[in-house]
């Protein structure tokens, strides 16, 4: 019936509408993966010595399921064309392989992020800030990382500590260890910092004068970025597969109608 | 009878009376300042237009714990053993430190100036018993008293109040820090279980194609013909499953 005809055909043409968008997301997510794994931030190292860095496994996998995603589009959208039932069902088996990656991706993203709180970042930093004495040499490595982008990250954000300077006079700490408490209330990064890299005003800064340290906490500075990490591989990886969803059912809809 | 009452006050002060100046000597005020104190510094704000009739007199900190400042003997002088901050708090009941002249506290203050006396600030003389003055670190929480002291020549002319009890801060180890998060959040779990519904649907939407492979979709009545067969539809009206056979 003509009827029928025009329905499936629409049908073709919705889901090679719907291929073309999941092409493109494809790219989209592929390219936004890399720009995490980039790091511009700096933040890595502080994730990297909390010994759970699943962000950036999630990103990895959001790198090659948005490839797979590209190629996966273009095989389903000639498949469509040809009306050929293999293909189809090859198609429909591969996208859903890629759907299971992309979830775990999401999900993985999205459950290391309610992991990485406030208090972990604190304990971090104060066991392992300007740490002299490290265990062996991973200990090591991670220890030198967080001590080099604490200094960045205190430096470029004006802030101190995670919740404040105070941090510092709450807690002992590694650094307390070998800065005495009266000459380093808090390191030297938290005072204000002139274009020599000393601070304007020691005494100031050391007595706590508003102006001469840095009075806010760094919190947000860190946490900014990992929550665009994460959102932005948990989110869009969720957007792409709802619609990837569709357009599966759709095709599975299709297949069935294809006269063998 | 008022005679006798002052010559009995006069008597016990020997070496000539000290002034009692009505100063509570405390923690500085302005600014707000986040290292007021630390886990071994305090500060303190400047006595400025208090002993302005001692021009001569030599002003000194003393600073003792709380339940030794009873008991502090005006007439001990600073540098002696008794009064050494090496020897604090141990063998000396308290110590003097920060000596000053009335130079040194102008008055009245400008306005503007931060005027403060950091408590513990020298750390380069802890350990040396040649500066028993040294301004350094305090070693216990406290609580701490302090006042001041002019005295000219060796002789304690003026004193203020004793200040109330100043106590430091005290680290806590980081070990004391709760790491586990409380849960997971809701955007989460909302995720992993849309997610995971959506995935079974598709499975069970594959498993029902396999199953079905190889035969019309049940009931199809949309069955989507290849272009060739086009004169096929002439004859689709009730028999489909005689497709074949018709066209034979």
């Amino acid at each position: 019936m003509a009827k029928s005809d025009d329905c499936m055909r629409i049908l073709q043409g919705l889901l090679v509408f719907g291929n073309v968008v999941i092409g493109m997301c494809g790219i989209a997510l592929t390219a936004e993966c890399i720009y995490f794994v980039s790091d511009p931030h700096g933040v890595y190292p502080l994730l990297e010595a909390t010994e759970n860095n699943d962000i950036y496994a999630a990103a990895w996998i959001g790198i090659f399921v948005g490839f797979a995603l590209f190629a996966l589009a273009i095989l389903g959208i000639i498949g469509i064309i040809k009306s050929d039932r293999t293909l189809l069902m090859v198609y429909i088996i591969l996208m859903l392989i890629t759907f299971a990656f992309e979830m775990a991706s999401c999900i993985t993203a999205a459950t290391h992020r309610d992991f990485l709180t406030p208090n972990l970042f604190l304990k971090q930093m104060l066991e392992r800030y300007q740490k002299t004495e490290p265990i062996n040499s991973n200990d090591k490595w991670m220890t030198e990382g967080v001590t080099k982008t604490w200094d960045k990250i205190m430096v470029q954000n004006h802030c101190c500590g995670v919740l404040g300077p105070s941090d510092w006079q709450e807690y002992t700490s590694a650094f307390r260890l070998t800065h005495n408490d009266a000459d380093f209330p808090w390191p030297r990064k938290c005072c204000v910092i002139d274009a020599q890299g000393l601070p304007i005003n020691l005494d100031g800064c050391k007595l706590g004068v508003p102006g001469y340290y840095n009075s806010d906490g760094c919190y947000d500075a860190i946490s900014g970025p990992v929550n665009t990490y994460a959102w932005g591989v948990a989110w869009f990886g969720f957007a792409i597969l709802c619609w990837t969803f569709c357009v599966l059912l759709g095709t599975m809809f299709y297949w069935s109608g294809i006269e063998y | 009878t008022m005679l006798p009452l002052l010559l009995l006050l006069l008597l016990p002060a020997a070496h000539g009376t000290v002034e009692h100046v009505d100063y509570t000597p405390s923690l500085a005020k302005s600014p707000m300042l986040e290292g007021l104190t630390t886990a071994s510094t305090f500060v303190l704000e400047q006595p400025r237009c208090v002993f302005d009739k001692y021009g001569n007199a030599d002003i000194w900190l003393v600073v003792a714990l709380e339940k030794t400042a009873t008991t502090f003997n005006n007439s001990v002088g600073p540098g002696t053993p008794e009064r050494a901050f090496q020897k604090f708090p141990d063998s000396a009941p308290a110590y003097m430190t920060l000596n000053a002249t009335l130079a040194n506290y102008p008055c009245p203050k400008p306005a503007g100036d931060i005027t403060v006396l950091r408590v513990g600030s020298e750390t380069s003389c802890t350990e040396d018993v040649n500066r028993p003055t040294c301004n350094g670190p305090l070693s216990g929480p406290g609580p701490y008293r302090v006042k001041f002291l002019a005295l000219e020549g060796s002789e304690p002319v003026a004193e203020t109040d004793w200040s109330n009890p100043i106590m430091l801060r005290t680290a806590k180890s980081p070990n004391s820090i709760s790491t586990t998060n409380g849960g997971h959040g809701a955007g989460m779990i909302a995720l992993t279980t849309i997610l995971s519904i959506l995935f079974a649907i598709l499975l069970a939407g594959l498993v029902a194609m396999l199953v079905f492979w190889g035969s019309d979709s049940c009931g199809g009545s949309s069955t989507f013909s290849k272009p060739e067969a086009v004169t096929v539809r002439r004859y689709n009206t009730h028999h489909v499953y005689d497709q074949p056979a018709a066209r034979l």
